[in-house]
């Protein structure tokens, strides 16, 4: 079992009269650039203290012209991760690859962030939201075979020789040739994030990566796309290591259940009411009509449709309770759904510096072993090297 | 009225779906469907077919016709067109396109103008005109494009559209067989129009390569392109003219079937 802190960097300061999305629309005049500041670095503190507790790694993710997340460019924070921190992974759940052109860039950046960090990156690579699709009027239409083309010129950038040539539909490339390349070989890690579209599942499975569920569905949406996982896998003749499969869950730990709730609920409100509003918009062509057809079937769970904390408790859409409470929950579902690897969302909307760091002492000091010691067969792989000392100046 | 039949015509990047009927006149006329796919059982069309053949086809990705992993811009569109004319035998036909079909009718028209015998363009998009944007019609409120395509709150299409919103609430309770059209036809439009929306930056420069007589109808109560893009249409077509319609708005075809077929025949000739 591993354990990752994950930090959407939500923007909290949403004016109380503004009822529309939270992305692609959201006028911009509401980013007040001195708060940016210090969330960016109140955020980066929450990350980092997530090493100090013991956690195996961090998450960052990629997010375009919306106040859910203000991580336009997660490879700049996970750089500063990377000389902050000393033991972690460094996950980089992921780069939006056909919002790369050309995707190389992706191989370079994630390249330097292997070296800098010693080979403790784990490269996410992602399509990308449908909203992004509209804040970088990038044609959805062809989002899928961007991505796989990219996916495609990147493994290639790591595991084959330069320069080369790559000529693709739609990279034509005549001298690929990445200065650097990572430390981890053949190449990092690869961790795809996804809301259960059978095409990812299949790819995922197909490349023996990791498959990432995001979170915001009810319990059984989750089930349902794990078992559709371990399905793909073995389809390619092999079975399902749990650290293939992550499930990402905003968990609130308080004193006791009713302490926990009464610190953390309209933290999630804020999020589910104010920040997602906008972040299901799916453009055309953006899934292919079979994967519609099933992402449709589970929007009905999808979180923005909750109204009141029972269903939030019921259908498991955050893990909050004291932390007997919480460790039994995780227990359970990491038990049920077959999961190697746990991506706990620990700072959700308004939730402050305060709660947030406290949530994370109690998971890390009263959670966290209780779970180690519960799931004792999946160890951390240790990074390939140590970090590498400053260069003395 | 004529019924028109349905059909199949084999092209270069699959099966497409064509509707026609009617009589031999002085020439074939072709209609370019918009992003709404109208074109099955139309009553536009069935009127026009009393004097003249009417072709219809179905662009790749509409109703049964294939092809569109082959279709990746606006180029591609226009050559499909030149090959279905092609295959109907068509050295030289009119073409009656509406909002995209009418864009398509114009790319046809720049590259290959000596097949085109007379043209009308229903509230073409196609151009990009400085303080007109073409309005968004991808990822809207189905109740507000609804007001923008029809001036007629009650027409079927509109209502329809209404009702699928108030479905929306809960995506599962849809039946997915109302859906998959809509997001297959969604997805063809965005392969030509996403990006530039819904225009081709080098159109304007080439519209003076037509060579046929041109008739731009804009319907006064679009919500979708405005008067200036016939506008700009007719100025850079050598032989163009507006005509306007009364209330009706982007999908006038369906609309007002008898105020647009009686200008299509004045344009055409008989």
């Amino acid at each position: 079992m591993r354990f990752f802190s994950f930090h959407l960097m939500p923007y909290p300061g949403l004016p109380a009269d503004y009822d529309g999305p939270a992305w692609i629309t959201c006028p911009n005049e509401f980013f007040d650039a001195r708060l940016g500041g210090e969330l960016y670095n109140r955020y980066i503190d929450e990350l980092i203290y997530a090493e100090e507790l013991g956690f195996d790694g961090v998450c960052v993710n990629e997010h375009h012209q919306n106040a859910y997340g203000i991580m336009p460019s997660p490879n700049l924070i996970a750089s500063v991760l990377a000389r902050q921190t000393e033991r972690v992974r460094i996950a980089v759940v992921g780069n939006a690859l056909p919002l790369y052109d050309p995707p190389t860039r992706v191989a370079e950046e994630f390249a330097m962030i292997d070296c800098i960090s010693g080979g403790r990156l784990i490269a996410g690579m992602v399509v990308g939201g449908g909203p992004e699709y509209y804040s970088f009027s990038l044609n959805p239409a062809h989002a899928r075979e961007r991505f796989a083309e990219a996916h495609d010129l990147i493994l290639k950038v790591w595991t084959e020789p330069g320069p080369f040539e790559f000529i693709g539909k739609h990279y034509k490339l005549r001298y690929v040739n990445s200065w650097p390349r990572p430390i981890q070989q053949p190449h990092p890690e690869i961790w795809i994030p996804g809301v259960g579209s059978l095409e990812t599942l299949e790819f995922v499975a197909r490349h023996r990566y990791a498959y990432m569920g995001i979170p915001y569905f009810h319990i059984n949406v989750f089930e349902r796309m794990f078992a559709m996982m371990r399905d793909a896998c073995e389809k390619e003749g092999y079975v399902a290591d749990p650290l293939q499969l992550g499930w990402l869950v905003p968990i609130f730990v308080g004193e006791t259940d009713a302490e926990a709730r009464r610190r953390y609920e309209e933290h999630f409100w804020y999020f589910v009411r104010r920040l997602l509003p906008g972040i299901n918009i799916s453009p055309p062509g953006y899934t292919s009509v079979r994967s519609s057809e099933n992402i449709m079937k589970n929007a009905g769970t999808f979180a923005l449709n909750l109204e009141t904390w029972d269903q939030v408790v019921e259908g498991q859409y955050a893990i909050v309770g004291s932390p007997e409470t919480v460790t039994e929950l995780l227990s359970a579902n990491v038990e049920r759904l077959g999961v190697g690897n746990l991506l706990g969302l620990f700072q959700l909307g308004t939730l402050s510096a305060a709660d947030t760091r406290r949530n994370l002492e109690l998971f890390g000091t009263e959670v966290m072993p209780k779970l180690r010691a519960a799931f004792p067969g999946t160890q951390v792989p240790p990074a390939s090297t140590p970090a590498p000392a400053a260069a003395p100046s | 009225m004529t019924t028109l039949v349905a059909g199949t015509i084999d092209t270069a990047v699959g099966s497409i779906e064509v509707h026609r009927g009617g009589r031999d006149g002085p020439a074939p006329m072709v209609y370019l469907h918009s992003a709404q796919g109208e074109g099955p059982g139309m009553a536009l069309l069935e009127a026009l077919a009393d004097t003249r053949q009417v072709v219809a086809p179905l662009f790749p990705g509409f109703g049964a016709s294939e092809g569109l992993a082959l279709i990746d811009d606006i180029e591609d569109a226009a050559f499909h067109l030149l090959d279905v004319a092609d295959r109907l035998g068509f050295a030289r036909c009119d073409m009656v396109g509406s909002s995209l079909g009418g864009w398509m009718a114009a790319e046809l028209a720049v590259r290959w103008p000596e097949r085109v015998r007379r043209m009308v363009l229903v509230n073409p998009v196609g151009l990009y005109v400085e303080g007109a944007p073409i309005t968004e019609i991808f990822g809207r409120a189905p109740s507000e494009l609804a007001d923008e395509l029809f001036a007629d709150r009650d027409y079927p299409i509109a209502q329809l559209m209404r009702a699928m919103e108030e479905m929306e609430a809960d995506p599962s309770q849809i039946p997915f067989e109302l859906v998959r059209p809509f997001l297959q036809s969604q997805a063809a439009t965005a392969k030509v129009g996403w990006n530039p929306y819904l225009h081709d930056p080098k159109l304007q420069r080439r519209l003076s390569r037509i060579t046929a007589p041109t008739l731009i109808v804009h319907a006064r109560k679009d919500g979708i392109v405005s008067r200036a893009h016939a506008e700009a249409y007719a100025s850079a077509i050598p032989d163009a003219k507006v005509a306007d319609v009364d209330d009706a708005a982007h999908l006038a075809p369906l609309e007002r079937p008898a105020e647009v077929a009686k200008l299509v025949l004045e344009h055409l000739g008989i």
